[in-house]
């Protein structure tokens, strides 16, 4: 992974320091909360609804066995003993305190990791596929686009003021695991008939409260152009974005009222006005930067592994985990292992110092000291011999972290809520607790299937609600909260927005209408059908009936 | 600080977040802060809210509390009004396998916040 050169270290090092001295003047009055703010805002500390929060930055989700373990040192000296993680693959402290946040830092320096740029209108956290490098089904390891991206984007003088947030994915895998088509920018990266590889943009996609899928922009550009190709986009963007209504100001919106046709005319006129030379990076700079992302040293092994076999055919409990949260590794006698943050009883992707430990520990022994966060709020152990898989379950066993349910309809997508956030309108993790509660049984969610909730509090939509198999937003009228409900929506490659189904339900009401469209749901497929072909083939009507069949 | 005039009716609480460490904090009898609710001033007495107002805005710019603003408050409970102000109060409803914030609150004891 990559390690930070000198001047990495030097200006985070010099951060830090500024953020220090920052805090001591705001304490003593040198500096008025309204300046403050946008400085503590550009090192990920936020006032939510009970206190600070600090969110941290894990580039495209990628993290050390070390880091985890300073991150639960962390959670247990600086807040109460656990993180939780984002949709942007971050992590965040719900509960550090001001006078704390200058040494939590340092620490954070110390294993060359920062909270810039997780907040502020500027470009957020790349993030990308969790399963990168080890993936069976990727062109290439999408890791070392996210870092020239991040490099690129790291206090980038002329994005750091942008109309809005900017938020950019990368995936190099056919089967999109990073939703980039809910991005401002996404980027597949892609092979051309000649046998090239280059990027395929996407632009204008995003959530909140006008969701858009994001439409595509160039089916390729080359890896010499990504740079001015970009930085054409961001120019384009950054002049001609609204800075006049905050709701307007996305680039989705610009591309909208521009209209795709329009605003390719714009970026390709910008980067005809630009000397591509002085942005792009050269071939050297690029294979020294895939250097940091070369492959562990895999052992030749086969994928056979009788002992393993014959432990799941044993343990349904096993056989269950073995089928849910292995992925398919390029290399024979490898997997990919998810951990699941979806515990039946707690909040989705919450992780205690104690299970940090735990997993940079398997992370150590098993996975080549390597790490992921996903951005469904899980943990990924990338390169795991098969035959590693059955200690590894037992371990997470005793951790507390072998739930078998990746997903399935209980590995839910969930904002903080009301629980924390100061801009939540409805609360939505003891939603999403109902709903892993009525659905606890693991052999019927095995009976589901692939199924997608996912929850936001608000009309912000950080918990990805448009893009859910089922997805729900939560609201509040003269004090009582509801839930909307939208069907069919779709994160990956065959991307889409869900419908809404009609009037808000009560949180009763709305679990036992989400059990009636799964009943309904599993009547009605035919075949293999997943939940999302079931609705497409038959529509919104038949489940809409279902859902308010007690109104 | 427009915010210190409050536009509510019926009971008033003026409350913030405690600059140094964060908590949600109220304004007590005698213009202090705590981190208890059953602690804070809650008065319908339109003088006594007007030295509330001035209270907060100086126990800002001594650098005290942050964001200070005025609660409606329900005079039949004697709790919040607004379903938000609720969970200010109470803390997360949902610390599944930890202390919940009241537990917390207990074992680090309540904070007081005064200019003096």
């Amino acid at each position: 992974m990559y390690r930070y050169d000198e001047f990495d270290t030097q200006f985070v090092k010099s951060r830090t320091a500024q953020f220090r001295e920052q805090v001591v003047r705001r304490l003593d009055g040198r500096l008025t909360e309204d300046q403050f703010r946008p400085l503590r805002l550009m090192n990920g500390l936020y006032l939510q609804l009970h206190a600070y929060m600090l969110r941290v930055a894990v580039p495209y989700g990628t993290l050390s066995s070390d880091q985890l373990r300073q991150l639960a040192h962390i959670g247990e000296k600086y807040d109460r003993g656990y993180g939780h993680v984002t949709t942007r693959q971050n992590i965040q402290f719900n509960w550090p305190e001001l006078v704390d946040v200058p040494n939590i830092l340092d620490d954070l320096a110390a294993v060359e990791m920062h909270a810039i740029q997780t907040s502020g209108n500027c470009i957020r956290n790349v993030t990308s596929d969790p399963w990168a490098g080890a993936a069976k089904d990727e062109v290439e390891d999408p890791r070392p686009t996210c870092e020239l991206l991040r490099q690129w984007s790291s206090l980038h003088p002329e994005f750091t003021f942008l109309p809005r947030k900017f938020k950019i994915a990368v995936t190099a895998s056919e089967n999109d695991r990073a939703a980039i088509r809910a991005h401002d920018i996404g980027i597949k990266i892609v092979r051309n008939e000649a046998g090239e590889v280059g990027y395929h943009i996407y632009v204008g996609g995003g959530l909140g409260r006008t969701p858009i899928i994001a439409e595509s922009l160039n089916e390729f550009v080359s890896r010499e152009d990504l740079l001015p190709y970009l930085e054409a986009i961001m120019r384009v963007y950054n002049r001609y974005g609204r800075r006049d209504n905050k709701y307007k100001a996305r680039i989705k919106i610009l591309v909208q009222e521009t209209g795709i046709k329009q605003f390719t005319q714009d970026v390709d006129a910008e980067y005809a006005a630009m000397t591509p030379a002085d942005v792009a990076v050269g071939p050297e700079e690029l294979k020294r930067i895939a250097a940091y992302f070369a492959a562990p040293k895999f052992e030749t092994l086969s994928d056979k592994d009788e002992a393993f076999d014959k432990a799941v055919i044993l343990d349904p409990a096993l056989s269950r985990w073995t089928q849910n949260n292995l992925g398919q590794h390029r290399k024979a006698g490898y997997t990919i292992v998810n951990i699941s943050l979806k515990p039946t009883d707690g909040a989705p992707g919450d992780i205690t110092s104690e299970q940090m430990r735990a997993v940079a520990d398997l992370a150590d022994k098993y996975s080549f000291s390597e790490l992921r966060f996903t951005h469904e709020q899980n943990v990924v152990l990338p390169h795991v011999k098969r035959a590693d898989a059955l200690a590894i379950y037992k371990a997470l066993q005793d951790a507390g972290l072998a739930d078998a349910n990746i997903g399935k309809v209980t590995d839910i997508i969930c904002c903080p809520g009301m629980d924390y956030c100061a801009l939540a309108t409805a609360r939505s993790i003891p939603i999403s607790q109902a709903i892993a509660q009525r659905f606890a049984d693991p052999e019927r969610q095995h009976i589901i299937g692939e199924m997608k909730i996912k929850i936001s509090g608000c009309i912000n939509a950080c918990g990805h609600h448009h893009v859910g198999h089922i997805g729900i937003l939560g609201l509040e009228k003269a004090g009582v909260e509801f839930y909307q409900l939208t069907l069919g929506g779709d994160a990956t490659e065959t991307a889409v927005v869900g419908d809404r189904t009609g009037k808000g339900l009560s949180q009763t009401e709305l679990i036992d209408g989400i059990e009636r469209i799964v009943e309904f749901y599993i009547e009605t497929r035919e075949g293999q059908e997943r939940f999302l072909d079931t609705y497409r083939r038959v529509g919104i009507a038949p489940f809409k009936e279902v859902l308010y069949a007690d109104h | 600080m427009s915010s210190l005039k409050h536009k509510g009716k019926g009971p008033q609480v003026m409350t913030a977040n405690g600059l140094r460490q964060g908590p949600v904090v109220y304004m007590r009898k005698d213009y202090s802060w705590s981190t208890v609710f059953a602690e804070a001033l809650q008065t319908e007495d339109e003088a006594i809210i007007a030295a509330m107002g001035e209270a907060a805005q100086s126990a800002s710019e001594a650098n005290l509390i942050v964001g200070a603003y005025f609660i409606d408050i329900d005079p039949a409970t004697s709790e919040p009004a607004r379903y938000r102000e609720r969970f200010r109060m109470n803390g997360p409803s949902f610390d599944p396998g930890r202390p919940t914030h009241i537990e917390h609150a207990e074992k680090t004891g309540p904070i007081h916040l005064s200019e003096t």
